[in-house]
């Protein structure tokens, strides 16, 4: 457990309560030809600490180009995002994203992967890093499986080393981009459950989570704040708060209204 | 100095109407085997390993014999215009077919077995099968190779033009009086016809491109019965270049599937099977050896066999040229592996260099290499070095695989990988050992195949080119076995040219099986990227 202690440097920096990702006024247009394609039309939203926000929305709307956005990978046309007090203007260390089919590296262990992550880190040397990676992996309950390649891992397994490559880092916001929807129901079931407790706790740096899906139930069951899209171009429609005590109930009758709630603003 | 327009245009059209029946002919033959071979188990066994042959050996050393078969034997009724054309357009033939057969096959094999069970459900005759589902279903496919095969195909109707013109020195000329390698061989280097003639040919490459291969592909797409991945940024050469690369991929694995065993006990069993082969060629030479030298010490003259002295010392001078070969294609190819693999990734990870240079290369890509010799040898840094020559003659015909298959597979690779480095902002140095380079590797692998077997063909040309049969050769290296074989054409020296083409298939083939083939199933078991 001794990784603990550097994994979790940046929580202690901020204060309940406070935003930790802001999204302002974010417009995004193609350019295609001639004419400007609007994907994003003045798009706003907050995660305060500790909060799991959800985006959801009809599919293709642009709920993954707006993640991208807000990891710094696409550039909006207009808008801005920051994080804490500072913007957002490419990738940074202290946001990193979980993606859907995985994005491992088939040629490079586990623990490799992990450490791929954690290349830019100049102020590390190889064996901080080497323990960062192992700890990482542990905390995602990989123990173990550091020399196993990809390719001989299970779908629930291969998206854990992403959740470790994405933690080891220490960032501060985690961007979920349907991190869930390649695994057969059962993994995703089990990993879905974990995942809150283990990036919302004092265990990792993470400070806020952004989590894009469009299975609603998985929205009900894990965010604090519900963010609904339109259909293209896509802008905000609904904005829930889910007060839903935890752990939550998925067969309890309030559990399924906050779902219809949801279907309701999608339709 | 008057243009002559007509006698270029002549040559142009010349040669395009063989490559235009070589397809027709590599079309058909590939839909009969291809069909034949996916529907029927025990036609797999056979013709697939040979497939897998034919497509590495050398072709074009065995124009000579196709010539001598065809056109040569002493009273054969094809001793005339129809036969030596009918020579050329079987080489061109030889050449292009295989592919578009694996093709024909894999669409084949791919279809899902909903469609075969409606069709036995309706009670279709094996001609209404073939016509309304393999054939329609082979056609996406069939397209594609098409436009491999039909730049492949140049390479050899120029080479087989040129070695066709070559063999005049030997006795009576061969009538095959146009064609851009007659062209490239007739017209003196450096003139203004000569120039008409490359231009010509690139203007005929860049319309039978668009209108014809293009039109084709897209065509073709309506047959699509199976949804594939579609690229973000789609373009003809994107695509078929990727189909190269997953052609060779699926090649090995669907067969695996067809079969009903595990993907791993197949690629054994079909290395067995290939070895098995490759031990029979090698058998059938040592026979071949063997029979000449022993009907001469009998005393039974089968109209001017060698001794077997002769056998054996022809056999040791071809040796040491192919050694020199040898070394000569692997140093030429190290030479395009330092410029191509870099190159293909940095071109496909930028969009818009992709766009911009990604046509040009296709142009410059499709005009053969022995067309251009005479020009090369007068490049002033090359300083007259023959070595020099055909070092350059041979990068310009397989430089292109490499570059091609790199990019097609740093292209077919997830936007999300490409993106990996950015997100984790790793640093050129980390993302290329980490992500671009063994990304591209399974389209490496299976572009440095292409290239080497293309190196060897090249060979014949670049080491040793004398089309009008003058006394001092336009270029000559100093040793080779593509020089041994050029002059054994030349001088219809049947025994040499018999030993040097067998010991350079024996290389080629068994040195496929050993390295090739073992290099091409570990790197597609780790390299290739599934998630």
């Amino acid at each position: 457990m001794k990784g603990k202690t550097a994994l979790s440097e940046r929580q202690v920096e901020v204060a309940a309560g406070t935003v930790v990702v802001t999204v302002d006024h974010v417009n995004l247009d193609y350019h295609k030809e001639k004419e400007p394609l609007p994907v994003l039309t003045d798009v706003s939203l907050t995660a305060v600490k500790d909060q799991l926000v959800a985006i959801t929305g009809p599919s293709g709307c642009g709920k993954s180009t707006l993640l991208r956005i807000i990891s710094g990978l696409v550039k909006p046309t207009s808008g801005r995002v920051r994080v804490l007090d500072s913007e957002v203007k490419g990738p940074r260390d202290d946001i990193s994203i979980v993606f859907q089919n995985f994005v491992l590296l088939p040629w490079r262990t586990a623990l490799e992967n992990v450490l791929f992550g954690l290349s830019s880190r100049k102020d590390l040397t190889d064996e901080q890093k080497n323990r960062k990676a192992e700890s990482a992996l542990e905390i995602a309950g990989l123990q173990g499986f550091e020399s196993v390649y990809p390719g001989e891992l299970s779908g629930g397994m291969k998206q854990r080393v992403g959740v470790a490559r994405a933690l080891a880092g220490d960032p501060r916001v985690m961007l979920l981009d349907e991190p869930f929807s390649s695994l057969d129901d059962l993994t995703a079931e089990r990993l879905r459950r974990e995942m809150h407790t283990l990036l919302i706790s004092p265990q990792t740096s993470v400070q806020s989570v952004i989590l894009v899906s469009h299975n609603v139930e998985e929205i009900i069951e894990l965010a604090d704040k519900v963010i609904v899209l339109s259909s293209r171009p896509a802008h905000v429609v609904g904005e829930l708060k889910v007060d839903l005590p935890r752990p939550r109930n998925k067969k309890s009758d309030e559990f399924f209204q906050w779902v219809d709630r949801v279907y309701s603003l999608l339709s | 100095m008057t243009l002559d327009f007509g006698l270029v245009a002549l040559d142009i059209i010349s040669s395009w109407i063989r490559m235009i029946l070589a397809l027709v002919l590599s079309i058909l033959f590939a839909l009969a085997v291809g069909i034949w071979a996916a529907r029927s188990k025990r036609a797999e066994a056979v013709i697939l390993p040979l497939l897998d042959i034919f497509q590495s050996i050398p072709i074009l050393a065995f124009f000579p014999f196709v010539i001598f078969a065809i056109y040569g034997l002493p009273g054969s009724v094809l001793h005339n215009f129809v036969g030596a054309n009918l020579a050329v357009i079987i080489l061109i033939f030889t050449s292009m077919s295989w592919n578009i057969a694996f093709g024909v096959y894999e669409a084949v094999k791919a279809i899902p077995q909903d469609y075969i069970d409606l069709l036995s459900v309706t009670q279709a005759s094996s001609w209404q099968r073939i016509r309304s589902l393999y054939i329609p279903a082979s056609m996406s496919r069939v397209a594609y190779n098409t436009q491999i095969s039909w730049a492949v195909g140049l390479f050899f109707l120029a080479a087989s033009e040129i070695i066709s013109e070559g063999q005049g020195g030997a006795g009576e000329q061969i009538p095959i009086p146009y064609g851009i390698g007659v062209g490239a061989a007739a017209f003196p280097p450096a003139s203004a016809d000569y120039a008409l003639l490359i231009a010509g040919i690139v203007v005929a490459v860049v319309i039978w491109r668009y209108l014809f291969l293009r039109a084709f592909a897209l065509w073709s797409e309506k047959f699509k019965m199976m949804e594939e991945p579609r690229d973000v940024h789609r373009d003809p050469i994107t695509r078929f270049y990727s189909y190269v690369n997953h052609r060779a991929v699926s090649k090995l694995f669907l067969i695996a599937h067809g079969m009903g065993v595990s993907r791993f006990t197949s690629t054994i069993t079909r290395f067995r099977r290939g070895l098995k082969y490759a031990v029979l060629i090698f058998l059938l030479l040592i026979a071949l050896l063997l029979l000449s030298a022993l009907s001469h010490a009998g005393g039974v003259n089968l109209g001017g066999l060698p001794s077997w002295s002769e056998v054996v010392t022809d056999e040791l001078g071809i040796l040491y040229a192919l050694g020199v070969s040898f070394v000569r294609v692997w140093y030429v190819y190290a030479i395009c592996v330092a410029i191509g693999l870099p190159l293909g990734i940095a071109i496909s990870l930028n969009f818009k260099l992709y766009d911009a240079v990604s046509p040009v290369l296709e142009v410059i890509s499709s005009v053969p290499a022995p067309i251009l010799l005479p020009v090369i040898v007068l490049i002033p840094v090359l300083g007259g070095s023959s070595e020099a020559v055909a070092a350059l003659v041979i990068m310009l015909a397989i430089i292109w695989y490499i570059i091609f298959n790199v990019m097609a597979g740093v292209r077919t690779l997830p936007a999300d990988l490409k993106d990996l480095p950015n997100v984790y902002r790793t640093g050129r140095l980390a993302a290329w050992r980490n992500v671009y380079l063994p990304g591209a590797l399974t389209g490496f692998v299976t572009g440095s195949i292409t290239a080497i077997g293309g190196a060897w063909n090249a060979l014949i040309i670049a080491e040793y080119f004398n089309p009008l049969g003058s006394s001092v050769p336009l270029t000559e290296v100093g040793s080779g076995i593509g020089k041994a074989i050029a002059i054994a054409t030349n001088s219809a020296d049947y025994l040499t040219l018999t030993l040097a083409v067998a010991s350079m298939t024996a290389l080629i083939v068994g040195f496929n099986l050993v390295v090739w083939r073992r290099l091409y199933n570990r790197v597609t078991k780790r390299y290739t990227y599934n998630r």
